[in-house]
């Protein structure tokens, strides 16, 4: 048989072929998909429900007269807390104008940390005798109930539900709900988004694990809810256009439109009360009379107002008042 | 032997088998054996098979022995390709680091840290570049790694021009540029690593020892075969012309399979060794890179390190895991500085945490870290060079191998040529 020369070309180049390219050619590199993470579930729900032993969550324990720093009884958590030295405070570090911390010094700074510094001159002597830990939103309760801190002064709001399981010093400040959307939702030229309802279709950002979210969900069901770990997650899906609007405490809303141009409270009522009181361990009722005690001597010396200018009133307006406490809780 | 006498057995042979003598009536014949033998076409037949084993195993052999040491340069390619991907690794691992660690200092970041980030990520781009030409296997995984390089590099971007006007949103910009790099750049690197790591340990493999071994006893098999055909035939044991295929080609093979028996040592020697450094030594250095900035994150997350702590733990296990014997002392140098950072923040001393966590001067710890990643990349560049010169080393040797073998081959079906053309001199 006679092998024909095209045969025998085409055969001797795919054998050079073979062998100048040897094996090579590798196939493509894939990256496995992730592996499944069992998502924890969204930190519980926060609704408001129905006060079963008394019908006004700010109700808190009466307050004790405030004596001289480390001038508690020796079995006392007061005491224990000046044995170790500093009061531990759970805190947020993102809340501009709450409590954020300022690049240029370091420090976490704002409105509940005056709080903090408070309680800690109250128990020291020593307004900086405090440590900071930052936690989310979603582990004020927990933080509290481990003990991983005495208290918890996170713009956190008093309802029933967190009554049942940590306890809360008076009211120390009202805030209220709002929503933050982009400036062209907000300048006139079309119609300006400032209730809840005209949410209808557009993306809304809120915190999980807050009351925030709770409420927006009730308040415009026909908007699209989308979630983040904090408020300033929220602000960077804003900035990324992931999110057309946030909801949250006007407050946080003031910190987070002080941050970017083209974010805008427009004027709007608030569709919630948010009392912000600070949490203690449901057990250490001592500590919430003595913090109520504080605040009680804040109103009295001024210093509760002189935070509120220094903090809040450059946007939110001056003229605003320590909130009236409700006592007379029963542990 | 005179030509009477050959041609008095040549007379025998014809008579032999031209002229079968009659079997014994109570023998069965086998029904495969021919009654007569046409000779010449026999021989004709034997030529054929002999000089196509030669042949045969000539291209063969040195295929094997060609592919053989391809394959060692494409084990050198791919080891540098892997030692490639693992600096990017360790680079965007570094910069992470140092982007982490400058956000401690506020806005006002130290100028030498802000160059060394941005020639970290710099030497990722162009890694990234260079392994993307280099293996066009690696190019779908590279090309989305490049896009999530990008969106880190523009969350670091943003996260410190927020935190340079004193922003809270830059904390968070940075969380999730640190998150974006380890859920997703994470795993495409390792991937690359993985794939590479396997090509290079696959191509170490293919020194085609046994596939030589068995071209060259199937072709002295043949040649056996044939020469006892003719030696039937003719009467004699040995054809001198099949015989010095047979032995050329049986020594050929012997030596073939001596230098790839030696080079498939070399390789294994390379794998437990240097190879095996090499690659150990890089995932230490991207961990303590990655540990140094859960050191900082833990920081930034301030009072939390209860919960981040964990995460350093396991980054300090892997590099006590695959340091080497010099970086591991300048890794312990750190590591007892880091304990003195955690001891300071879990006592409530944050702002001394943070100074000792950002400090560049000698004795702290980002300058024991900086020294340990030196050393690290030092050790890492030794051993790569180390494995793929020895991976590429005998060139010259397999190139000789291959021709000799390809001779030999050509030469040998010459010599089984030589051989039955004497046997059908003879016949005729």
């Amino acid at each position: 048989m006679s092998i024909r020369p095209r045969s025998r070309v085409a055969g001797l180049t795919v054998l050079a072929g073979l062998v100048l390219g040897g094996c090579g050619g590798y196939d493509d590199t894939v990256v496995p998909p992730p592996e499944a993470v069992e998502t924890t579930p969204a930190a519980p729900a926060t609704t408001p429900a129905v006060c079963v032993d008394d019908t006004n969550p700010t109700r808190s324990y009466t307050p004790i007269a405030v004596a001289a720093p480390g001038d508690f009884p020796s079995i006392s958590t007061m005491a224990e807390i000046y044995d170790r030295g500093r009061l531990i405070a759970g805190v947020s570090a993102d809340t501009y104008l709450l409590a954020s911390n300022n690049p240029f010094t370091g420090q976490i700074e704002g409105f509940d940390i005056d709080m903090v510094e408070q309680v800690a001159e109250a128990i020291f002597g020593d307004p900086k005798a405090y440590e900071l830990r930052v936690i989310t939103a979603g582990e004020r309760l927990t933080a509290l109930q481990e003990e991983r801190v005495d208290v918890v002064v996170r713009n956190m709001t008093i309802n029933c539900v967190r009554w049942q399981s940590i306890a809360f010093s008076a009211e120390y400040y009202r805030s209220g709900q709002k929503i933050l959307v982009r400036s062209d939702l907000a300048d006139g030229q079309g119609p300006v988004v400032d209730t809840p309802a005209e949410l209808a279709d557009l993306r809304v950002c809120a915190p999980t694990g807050t009351s925030s979210l709770d409420n927006i969900k009730r308040a415009s069901p026909e908007a699209e809810i989308v979630t983040a770990s904090n408020h300033t997650g929220c602000l960077t899906l804003f900035q990324q256009g992931a999110v057309d609007a946030i909801t949250g405490d006007d407050t946080v809303l003031a910190g987070l439109a002080t941050q970017d141009p083209y974010a805008v409270v427009p004027e709007q009522e608030a569709f919630s009360a948010e009392p912000y009181g600070i949490g203690v361990n449901a057990g250490n009722v001592d500590l919430v009379r003595f913090i109520n005690g504080v605040l009680e001597r804040m109103r009295a010396d001024g210093s509760w107002k002189a935070s509120y200018e220094k903090w809040l009133a450059p946007t939110l307006g001056g003229g605003a008042t320590q909130p009236q406490p409700v006592y007379g809780r029963t542990p | 032997m005179s030509q009477a006498s050959a041609s008095a057995r040549a007379s025998q042979a014809v008579a032999t088998v031209g002229t079968p003598v009659p079997a014994p009536q109570h023998a069965r014949r086998p029904a495969a054996t021919p009654i007569t033998e046409d000779v010449p076409r026999l021989l004709t037949q034997w030529q054929t098979i002999a000089v196509t084993a030669c042949v045969l195993f000539g291209i063969l052999g040195a295929m094997f022995q060609l592919l053989a040491w391809q394959a060692s340069g494409r084990a050198a390619d791919n080891t540098e390709q892997l030692v490639r991907l693992q600096q990017v690794q360790s680079s965007l691992f570094r910069a992470d680091a140092l982007a982490t660690n400058a956000f401690l200092t506020g806005g006002l970041e130290q100028a030498e840290q802000r160059q060394e980030y941005d020639a970290a990520i710099d030497e990722v781009l162009r890694g990234i570049a260079n392994a993307a030409e280099a293996q066009p296997a690696d190019r779908d995984v590279l090309a989305d790694l490049n896009t999530t390089v990008a969106a880190y590099v523009a969350g670091i971007t943003q996260a410190r021009d927020n935190n340079r006007q004193g922003f809270p949103i830059g904390a968070q910009y940075l969380r999730a540029a640190g998150a974006v790099l380890r859920a997703d750049a994470g795993p495409m690197l390792e991937a690359l690593v993985a794939a590479n790591t396997q090509r290079a340990e696959d191509e170490m493999d293919g020194q085609n020892t046994l596939p030589l071994f068995l071209t060259g006893l199937a072709a002295v098999a043949v040649l056996w075969w044939v020469n006892r055909q003719v030696a039937r035939r003719f009467r004699r044991r040995f054809n001198v012309g099949i015989a010095v295929a047979a032995i050329a080609i049986a020594v050929v093979t012997l030596v073939g399979l001596v230098a790839s028996v030696n080079k498939s040592g070399d390789n294994d020697d390379l794998r437990a060794g240097s190879l095996r450094l090499a690659i150990a030594e890089s995932s230490a250095r991207a961990s303590a890179n990655d540990a140094k900035a859960s050191e900082s994150g833990r920081l930034i997350a301030r009072g939390s390190g209860a919960t981040t702590e964990p995460l350093w733990e396991a980054h300090a296990r892997d590099v006590e895991d695959n340091a080497s014997r010099e970086t591991l002392p300048l890794w312990q140098t750190y590591a007892a500085l880091h304990d003195e950072i955690v001891a300071q923040d879990d006592e409530g001393d944050w702002n001394a945490a943070v100074q000792l966590a950002t400090s560049t001067d000698p004795g702290s710890s980002s300058e024991a870290l900086a020294a340990f990643d030196q050393a690290s990349q030092a050790v890492v560049t030794d051993a790569a060079t180390t494995t793929t010169d020895s991976l590429r080393s005998g060139g010259i040797l397999a190139v000789l191998l291959t021709i000799v073998t390809l001779l030999v081959g050509l030469g040998a079906a010459g010599a089984a040529t030589w051989g039955v053309t004497q046997r059908r001199k003879e016949y005729s």
